[in-house]
């Protein structure tokens, strides 16, 4: 499928860029955490609650959760200070903040990367035919995707959610259930329709993008020789236009992603997700202790820009590997 | 070498590029010797470095070229006698080394002293703002500079963004002048615009590519300058308006005096307009002297090739003769220390594997070349072989990797990097 | 050369652009504009020679080209090419046709993909129409990077590795990739420096002779046009003014427009300084709203003025320019007002008339007129001080309206046809003409 000359300059661009080394390190990571969260999460999530030194779990497992109201009827939190037990100190209604973090990867790294992989999908055939085929098609084209643009992205959510039903599918968690890691949750929420909300709300701008590359690349007297060789317009959009225009979008989507993750965090804040296990929605949360307990907010903030990172770095090293004028010398 | 009429002289110029491929020789030691009110022409092909050198007596090269080495001697009995006390090393008599200024001087020349006429005027133009706003703006410059000769913050300080903000809204407070408008508008009147006065208000885009090369040489006009340097500056308009505007240039040096560095690949432009020529290849002038020296009496096989060249437009079709090869890299690395035109020459010899100087030559005192053969005549049995230079030799098998000329020179022949867009002739 | 049918017959074709064509100026009701590009071109070309198409950039002539060859759709007209109409052939022989006909483009760093190797740029055309095996595409293309003079080892390179010169070469490489009978060179060398072009030039040549090729050389610059072609047609404004072979078009050219181009090109030779030419004024007028009658009488030096009128050339063309600009209000009364002495915002008062007038005369025209014909303008030029644009126009072109802004002069038949009025039927009823020539 992949091009054997492009093959070796993905190899070479790779090989001589310590970067994108790097991303890939990093991208793989973030990865392996999203995946073998069970087992490298310490505590179940999404439990509240917590276990002080001598191993009593406040409230008791099974116990209906409350407020905790101290003895002087006074309010107080269920919050620990980071310790053996909890890496990271819970947070306000008593949940591991490491487990939380460590689950959080999946939603945002689902959502990121699959939402701005799906608003690509949406958006750059859909730019590409306006752009090159331009006039009328252009027109009516573009002005749907300026009603896009127009949807607030909540609205669009409650409509999705009122179609699908639900707003997350749950599947049962391949690690759990292999009885790689005991008490944690047993299945797993894909956040289905935050990620096609998503995909919704961004796929405009790689329309936008990728129309006007192809409005340009329409113009170059490549497009027009081949068109007068008798390529068909498929044949030029293929061979032509999609690889003269992808890197703007390459460019775009590197930065979606990180767009996408914080979008994601709102609409999880709402419960759009169908679980609160985000990195976005721990930020968003977390706000409120910034001056107390910083890493509640600050640790998936790290995660996010780890992340975002990460894939800049593969990107442009993408960019690279794409770009004949780039290449150096031949062997 | 000493004419005391010289204006500018400029001595062992050499302005290399620092890129990432290497170091680029754009120009290399070059002398050039300009007398008061002539018109003098510099011709070569792409990459020949002739635009380089343009910008580097207007002090315009942009990183990442430097002026690595050289003098440029400009006469100025004022200008001496102003920096003569803080720069006694830039000034010998009325002569002044530019090179030796501060940047701060530099810049109060640029408009003053020389001002330049670019290839493609419509990027010359800001096309936000109405021609006559912009030449006023130049005059306004001008004048403001002038009336404080020494200091340039003067222009810079009476211009900030607060003034700028405030003239949008109180016209009192506005950088443009009526008398900087009424300036305008006569040197549109000047260079031949009908109704300057309906054409001030006009934006660039309501301008014809002809009318706006006419407004540019007004902008470059607008600072009553000693030399104008003119770098392609037909090359992107019509046959009927290059005529137009080579008519306005020369009606124009007749009448104010000024001298004309003119820049430019079309033999047929230096012919109509210039008193003497130097022909450019790979960062050196090859031969320079009158227009008859070069166009009749020249010696070195380059001008001959680039007169070949050239399809007759009055003449039978016979087969051109063009020269073989490409323009050479300028490549420090590449350059080897011999005639540079070697390597695509019919007549090469063995002497020419060791770089030649100036030769003076048969015709006028102004003929010289850089060739052998200006001294000795053309012995088959010390020819080159064939094969001497490799595969170079062959227009077809060219080795050359890197950019065929360094990104310096972007405007010229048209040429654009391959990923702009342009839509050929619009039409 | 001519002899038999030819190869290309353009019949009558028009190519308009539309301005304000968008969904929103439908909407808003803006009425579209057009642009006439290309406005009724007929010429014929015949098989093995190289037909010249040239003119200024604006002219139509690279639209003229690519509409023949249905890069763009015809807004009207006709193109046979090998007795079949192009514009009704479908499937099959869209494709023959698609094979036989060839463009070479005039930028070498826009016509190849930058990202795609010159091997796979020449075999374009081979996959496309799925010529030979593989092995047989791969050789071919090697041959044909040798034929125009690459190494067939820079297959594998990028555009961006090659100078300008090169890139053209390769260009050509793509065009004879699929044995084309019929070429456009669409300004093959314009992009070019001089030593290279004469490269390409020569190339050209050869090939042609080689692979029994005919051109249509679309260019600017005289020089190739003159040293490349049989025959040439001079455009102007999308039309042709001229067509002839090409020595006779150089040697005697008969229509204005293809004098003036000629003189306007600066030879390379010394004595080019006191040579005498007569340069044209003023600018090529919008193809949005081109003159009536020949498009070409707002410039023409050779107006032809209404029988009878005794005045000299010059002065007639100065009137005639006088009364366009007043046409377009292109003139601004505050011009001659600097010292504010006239109040002529709200037309001038009746004392200050009389003066107006000759500031304004004095400043649009150069020569002296004839007292009779200075009477007629003294009083155009007062109607126009008080602000009558129209009845300025109207007192002029009642006087001074010529045959060239009422007919349209038709391109004749013939080996050397020129669509002039001092050549047709017009010449025979103007005295005047024939003893400026």
């Amino acid at each position: 499928m992949i091009p054997e000359r492009l093959r070796s300059n993905l190899k070479r661009e790779f090989d001589r860029s310590l970067l994108a080394k790097l991303g890939l390190v990093l991208l793989v990571g973030v990865l392996l955490m999203a995946v073998f969260a069970p087992i490298i999460a310490t505590h179940d999530p999404t439990r509240t609650g917590y276990v002080d030194e001598n191993g009593n779990e406040y409230p008791p497992r099974g116990a209906e959760y409350t407020t905790q109201i101290g003895e002087d009827g006074e309010f107080v939190e269920v919050e620990v200070e980071p310790n053996e037990e909890h890496l990271l100190g819970t947070n306000n209604i008593g949940q591991d903040v490491f487990s939380r973090f460590v689950y959080g990867a999946r939603t945002s790294l689902l959502v990121g990367l699959l939402g701005t992989g799906l608003a690509v999908l949406m958006g750059v055939p859909f730019g590409l035919i306006a752009g090159y085929y331009g006039g009328r098609v252009d027109d009516v084209m573009m002005r749907i995707a300026d009603v896009m643009l127009a949807f607030p992205s909540l609205v669009l959510a409650l409509a999705l959610i009122g179609v699908f039903g639900t707003s997350g599918i749950g599947v049962p968690d391949p690690i759990v259930m292999a009885g790689l890691a005991d008490g944690m949750p047993e299945s797993t929420a894909i956040p289905g329709t935050v990620t096609i909300v998503v995909a919704l709300v961004t796929w405009v701008w790689f329309a936008r993008v990728a129309r006007g590359e192809a409005m340009s690349v329409r113009t170059e007297e490549y497009v027009k020789a081949a068109r007068s060789i008798g390529a068909s317009d498929w044949t030029i959009l293929r061979r032509h236009v999609l690889p003269n225009s992808l890197t703007p979008v390459i460019v775009l989507a590197t930065i979606q992603v990180a767009a996408v993750v914080l979008l994601e965090s709102s609409l999880s804040f709402l419960g759009f997700s169908g679980t609160t296990l985000s990195w976005g929605y721990e930020i968003q949360r977390g706000q409120d202790y910034l001056r107390t307990r910083w890493w509640i907010a600050t640790i998936p903030g790290i995660g996010i820009v780890l992340s975002v990172i990460a894939v800049n770095l593969l990107g442009d090293w993408l960019r690279d590997a794409l770009d004949p004028n780039i290449e150096g010398e031949r062997g | 070498m000493t004419t005391p009429d010289d204006i500018l002289r400029v001595r062992d110029l050499s302005t290399r590029f620092f890129t990432q491929e290497g170091q680029i020789n754009a120009v290399s030691e070059l002398d050039v010797r300009i007398e008061r009110g002539e018109v003098f022409g510099i011709v070569g092909e792409s990459g020949s470095g002739k635009s380089v050198t343009a910008r580097s007596i207007m002090d315009l090269v942009e990183s990442p070229g430097r002026i690595t080495d050289g003098e440029i001697w400009f006469d100025d009995a004022e200008l001496a006698d102003a920096v003569g006390d803080d720069y006694p090393d830039a000034v010998d008599g009325t002569l002044v080394n530019l090179l030796e200024l501060p940047e701060r001087v530099r810049d109060s020349l640029r408009g003053t002293a020389f001002s330049m006429i670019f290839q493609d005027p419509e990027s010359s133009f800001n096309p936000t703002l109405t021609v006559g706003e912009q030449l006023a703006e130049a005059v306004e410059v001008q004048r403001r500079a002038s009336a404080n000769p020494r200091s340039t913050r003067a222009r810079t300080r009476e211009y900030s963004l607060a003034s700028y903000a405030l003239s949008t809204v109180l016209p009192s407070r506005k950088y443009v002048t009526p008398e900087s408008r009424e300036r305008a508008i006569e040197l549109l009147e000047l260079v031949g615009i009908p109704d300057p006065v309906k054409r001030a208000d006009e934006y660039p885009h309501e301008y014809s590519g002809g009318m706006l090369q006419r407004a540019m040489i007004a902008q470059a006009l607008a600072g009553e300058p000693d030399v104008l340097i003119a770098d392609e500056p037909t090359t992107a308009l019509d046959v009927t308006i290059q005529a137009q505007i080579l008519d306005l240039l020369d009606d124009l040096q007749a009448e104010t005096g000024m001298t004309i560095l003119l820049i430019t690949h079309n033999l047929g432009v230096i012919a109509r307009m210039c008193d003497r020529v130097g022909v450019m290849y790979a960062g050196e002038i090859v031969e320079r002297g009158t227009l008859a020296d070069v166009f009749d009496d020249h010696v070195h096989p380059y001008t001959e090739g680039l007169l070949g060249s050239i399809p007759d437009l009055e003449g039978a079709r016979g087969r051109l003769e063009p020269i073989p090869g490409n323009v050479p890299s300028l490549l420090d690395e590449e350059m080897a220390d011999r005639c540079r035109f070697a390597d695509r020459c019919p007549k090469a010899m063995e002497d020419c594997l060791e770089h030649p100087p100036e030769y003076p030559a048969a015709g006028s005192d102004h003929h010289e070349a850089r060739c052998v053969l200006a001294e000795t005549t053309y012995d088959e049995t010390r020819a080159l072989s064939e094969d001497h230079f490799g595969e170079t030799e062959r227009p077809a098998a060219d080795k050359h990797a890197g950019p065929e000329e360094p990104d310096e020179e972007p405007p010229e022949e048209q040429s654009h990097p391959p990923t702009e867009t342009t839509g050929g002739e619009h039409q | 050369m001519s002899v038999g049918d030819p190869l290309v017959r353009v019949d009558d074709l028009r190519k308009y652009f539309w301005e304000h064509d968008s969904l929103l100026d439908r909407l808003f009701g803006d009425e579209p504009v057009p642009v006439r590009a290309v406005d009724g071109v007929s010429f014929e070309i015949y098989e093995g020679e190289t037909l010249g198409l040239v003119g200024e950039s604006g002219c139509g002539k690279s639209t003229a080209g690519e509409t023949m060859v249905r890069l763009q759709e015809p807004t009207d007209g006709r193109v046979e090419f090998d007795g079949e109409p192009v514009f009704a052939l479908e499937g099959e022989a869209l494709d023959a046709f698609r094979r036989a006909v060839q463009i070479v483009f005039q930028d070498p760093f826009s016509s190849l993909d930058p990202r795609m190797t010159v091997g796979d740029t020449v075999r374009e055309p081979l996959d496309v129409h799925g010529v030979g095996t593989e092995r047989e595409r791969r050789d071919r293309v090697r041959d044909l990077l040798e034929r125009v003079g690459l190494s067939a080892d820079q297959f594998d390179r990028y555009p961006h590795e090659f100078s300008g010169g090169q890139r053209q070469r390769i260009g050509i490489a793509r065009a004879l990739a699929v044995e084309p009978e019929f070429v456009v060179l669409d300004e093959p060398t314009s992009a070019l420096d001089v030593s290279v072009q004469a490269q390409v030039l020569n190339l050209l040549d050869d090939l042609q002779d080689e692979f029994d090729l005919t051109y249509l050389l679309i260019s600017h610059d005289l020089s190739v046009i003159r040293h490349v072609c049989d025959r040439v047609a001079v455009m102007y404004l999308g039309e042709i003014v001229e067509i002839g072979p090409v020595d006779e078009l150089f040697g005697a050219p008969k229509h204005p427009y293809t004098r003036a181009l000629l003189e306007s090109v600066p030879r390379a030779s010394t004595d080019e300084r006191e040579r005498d030419r007569e340069t044209l004024a003023g600018d090529v007028p919008s193809p949005r709203d081109p003159p009536s009658g020949c498009r070409f009488r707002t410039r023409c030096p050779m107006v032809i003025p209404p029988e009878g009128l005794d005045i000299e050339r010059e002065t007639y063309r100065e009137l005639m320019t006088l009364r366009e600009r007043i046409e377009r209000r292109d003139v601004s009364l505050e011009t001659v007002d600097t010292d504010e002495q006239f109040d002529i915002d709200d037309g001038a008062s009746d004392e200050d008339v009389p003066a107006a007038t000759a500031a304004l005369k004095d400043r649009l025209l150069e020569s002296e007129l004839p007292p009779r014909h200075e009477a007629v303008v003294d009083e155009a030029l007062a109607e126009l001080t008080a602000g009558n644009w129209a009845a300025a126009a109207d007192r002029l072109r009642a006087e001074y309206e010529s045959v060239c802004e009422r007919e349209a002069p038709g391109l004749g038949d013939g080996s050397h046809p020129v669509a002039c009025h001092l050549h047709g039927a017009a010449a025979e009823r103007t005295d005047g003409p024939s003893s400026w020539t």
